[in-house]
Formats: structure tokens, C-alpha cells, sequence
């Protein structure tokens, strides 16, 4: 209550010295909050690819069984369930990021996605197999086209911002948790 | 207030990310399971993802060979082998008796390694692991080529060296 108290008190204070104006806000009030837009942004790019690379996906399952089986990873009885399976995660995380709805579920889940990802294509740069991705397109392409560096720099990329908004939230939660129920903000 | 404690904030907030992950899964699960039921073209919740399966779903018939078979035919040279896999690992370690002809580079090997092959001879593809796929795809290819006596040893290489076989290294002589 007291930090209310506070509050109410500086306000009435500009008001009464005629300081409380919206066209004499500070400085730093009208600038962009990096802090704020970054994640924001990152969000919302994450979450575009996470929906455009499920598409093709949900369309086509056969295929993507196809090019799951061609990364030579997981047991053939396994395959066929995440076909049907991943195309949905990654439609779902792609909405709530956009949405902005369980934030630090679906930015750890789509962290988590993209390091297996990115583990899975370099396994497989690493051993020398080159496979068609299978990320955005189902369509059979001749892996030759796109060589597989190119595959995982792109991965690496999209972890990269992955982990920033991951780290970014967990602070903000942390934060949040530091603060009063009544001062408490979204922690995004 | 009083303000949490460290370990209390990092149950809190791990509890917070955990439920909502599994909850996400769960939500992806139902969804992508009952819009499979109910599509068309639906899959099979568990399939069976083994070469001789694909070979036989693909072309009707058996085209696997074992190991012992294998052996003899390349001993007794009654048979073409032909490793599968890229140049480099082929130069690393191959089969004796075996040409290469890389899956991914078939375009550009074919009538080099093929030139003088019958049609009737009898073929067999390898490649390494259980479940690459190079050997059965070349064995395919190779079948509607009108190459009709094709067989696939399945996880050659590493059978192979398993049994203690003896290989070879370095490129094919042929290929000069």
C-alpha cells in the first residue's frame, strides 16, 4: 500500500506544480523500450515460422513420415506418431506465441524443438548423410540442391533467437516474482 | 512483503514452464491424432518402417538377401555389388567385391558404372545402418531400369565388418 501512497502523492505534487503533462513527458517515455520490442518481435518471427513451417506438414503427413524416416534418428514405430503429432505442436506453439498465450511454456517447448532440430541436422552433417530437411516443405526435392551447412546455419539461427526470448522471459518472470501482487506486470 | 526465496522463485517459475509445456503436448496429441481419424488420407498410428516392407510395399515382392548368401556371391564374384553410400565413405572401407555408385550422384555414375552390367545380372545394393534407405532406393531405381535381379543386404557394411569380412579401401579400379 505504501508504494500506492507514494504514487498517488507524485501525482498529485506534478499536478499541483503543473508538471503532469502528456506533451512534457520525459524524454525516455517517448523513445522505443528496446527491452520491451525486441522480444516482442522475436516473438512474432518465431511464431510466423512455427505456423508456415506446420502447414505443409498437416497437409501432406505422408510425406513428412517420409522425411522423418529419411534422417535415419528415430525407430520406425515412433515415426508415423510424430508425423501426425509435430505438424500440431508446431501450429500451436506458432498461435500462442503470437497470441501471447503461455509464454514461457511455449517458448521453452519451441526452444526445445529447435535444439532437436538443430542436434538432428548436424547428427546428420556430422555423419555425412544428406537429407532434404523436411523443415518448411514436404515436397521431395533433390537433397543435393541445398547443402546441409546451410540447413543447420538457418536452424542455428532460429535457436539462437530461441533461447534469447527463452533467457528473456525467464528474468522477466523472475522479476515479476520479486514484486508485489498489486505491482505484478505480464512477464512479456 | 516479504520477497521469495531463490529456490521458491525457480520452483515457481519451472513449475509455471512444465505444466504449460505438457499441457501444450497434450493439447497437440488429441488434436493431431483426431484429425488423422478423421482425415482421408490418413496414417497409421504405428507402422513398420523396415526395408523389406518398403521394398515389398513398393515393387510386391522380397528382394532381400542374407548375409551368408551374400558372402558366397561375392567370394565366387557370381554377383555385382554395388555400395551405395557417398564416395568418400566408399573409399574409406567397401565391400571387395563392390563398385560404387553413390545414391545421391546416380545421375552422374550410372553409365559409367553401369555401361557394361546385363540386365539379367544379378545385383546387389548395400549401404550402412539399419535403416538407410540408399540401397533399397538404387535397388527400386535399378528395378524399373528393367534390372529385374536385384537384391538389397540390408545394414551391409557394419554386417560385414560384424562377421569380421574382409574389406577393402581406396576408389574403385574401374572408375580410371
Amino acid at each position: 500500500m505504501k508504494h500506492l501512497r507514494e504514487n498517488a502523492n507524485s501525482s498529485l505534487r506534478d499536478y499541483s506544480q503543473g508538471t503532469y503533462a502528456p506533451d512534457r513527458m520525459p524524454e525516455k517515455r517517448r523513445r522505443w523500450n528496446w527491452t520491451k520490442v525486441l522480444p516482442f518481435v522475436v516473438r512474432l518471427i518465431l511464431g510466423a515460422i512455427f505456423i508456415y513451417a506446420s502447414l505443409d506438414k498437416i497437409l501432406h503427413p505422408g510425406a513428412f513420415a517420409q522425411a522423418i524416416y529419411n534422417y535415419q534418428i528415430l525407430p520406425g514405430e515412433l515415426i508415423n506418431l510424430t508425423a501426425i503429432v509435430l505438424p500440431w505442436l508446431e501450429l500451436i506453439l506458432g498461435l500462442f506465441m503470437i497470441v501471447g498465450l503461455w509464454l514461457p511454456g511455449a517458448t521453452f517447448l519451441c526452444t526445445l524443438l529447435l535444439l532437436t532440430f538443430f542436434g538432428a541436422l548436424l547428427f546428420n552433417a556430422l555423419r555425412g548423410l544428406h537429407i532434404d530437411c523436411g523443415c518448411f516443405s514436404t515436397s521431395a526435392g533433390t537433397p543435393s540442391d541445398i547443402p546441409m551447412a546451410w540447413y543447420v546455419l538457418r536452424d542455428g539461427v532460429f535457436l539462437l533467437l530461441a533461447l534469447y526470448l527463452s533467457s528473456h522471459i525467464l528474468f522477466r518472470n523472475w522479476e515479476v516474482l520479486d514484486e508485489s501482487p498489486r505491482q505484478q506486470r505480464s512477464p512479456l | 512483503m516479504k520477497k521469495m526465496t531463490e529456490t521458491s522463485k525457480l520452483e515457481r517459475i519451472g513449475f509455471r514452464i512444465f505444466w504449460q509445456m505438457g499441457t501444450i503436448v497434450l493439447l497437440a496429441v488429441t488434436i493431431g491424432v483426431i484429425f488423422n481419424q478423421i482425415r482421408p488420407d490418413r496414417l497409421r498410428l504405428v507402422a513398420d518402417w523396415s526395408v523389406e516392407t518398403q521394398l515389398a510395399q513398393e515393387l510386391g515382392q522380397n528382394m532381400l538377401i542374407s548375409l551368408e548368401e551374400a558372402r558366397e556371391l561375392c567370394s565366387s564374384k557370381r554377383a555385382i555389388f554395388f555400395d551405395t553410400r557417398p564416395r568418400e565413405l566408399y573409399e574409406q572401407a567397401h565391400i571387395p567385391c563392390a563398385r560404387n555408385l553413390p545414391w545421391e550422384a546416380r545421375d552422374e555414375y550410372f553409365d559409367r558404372v553401369m555401361g557394361n552390367i546385363p540386365q539379367d545380372a544379378l545385383i546387389i545394393a548395400y549401404c550402412d545402418g539399419e535403416t538407410c534407405s540408399l540401397s533399397k532406393d538404387l535397388a527400386v531405381e535399378l528395378f524399373y531400369r528393367g534390372y529385374d535381379n536385384v537384391r538389397v543386404l540390408v545394414n551391409g557394411l557394419s554386417l560385414w565388418v560384424e562377421h569380421q569380412l574382409p574389406l577393402e579401401k581406396g576408389p574403385w579400379p574401374g572408375e580410371s
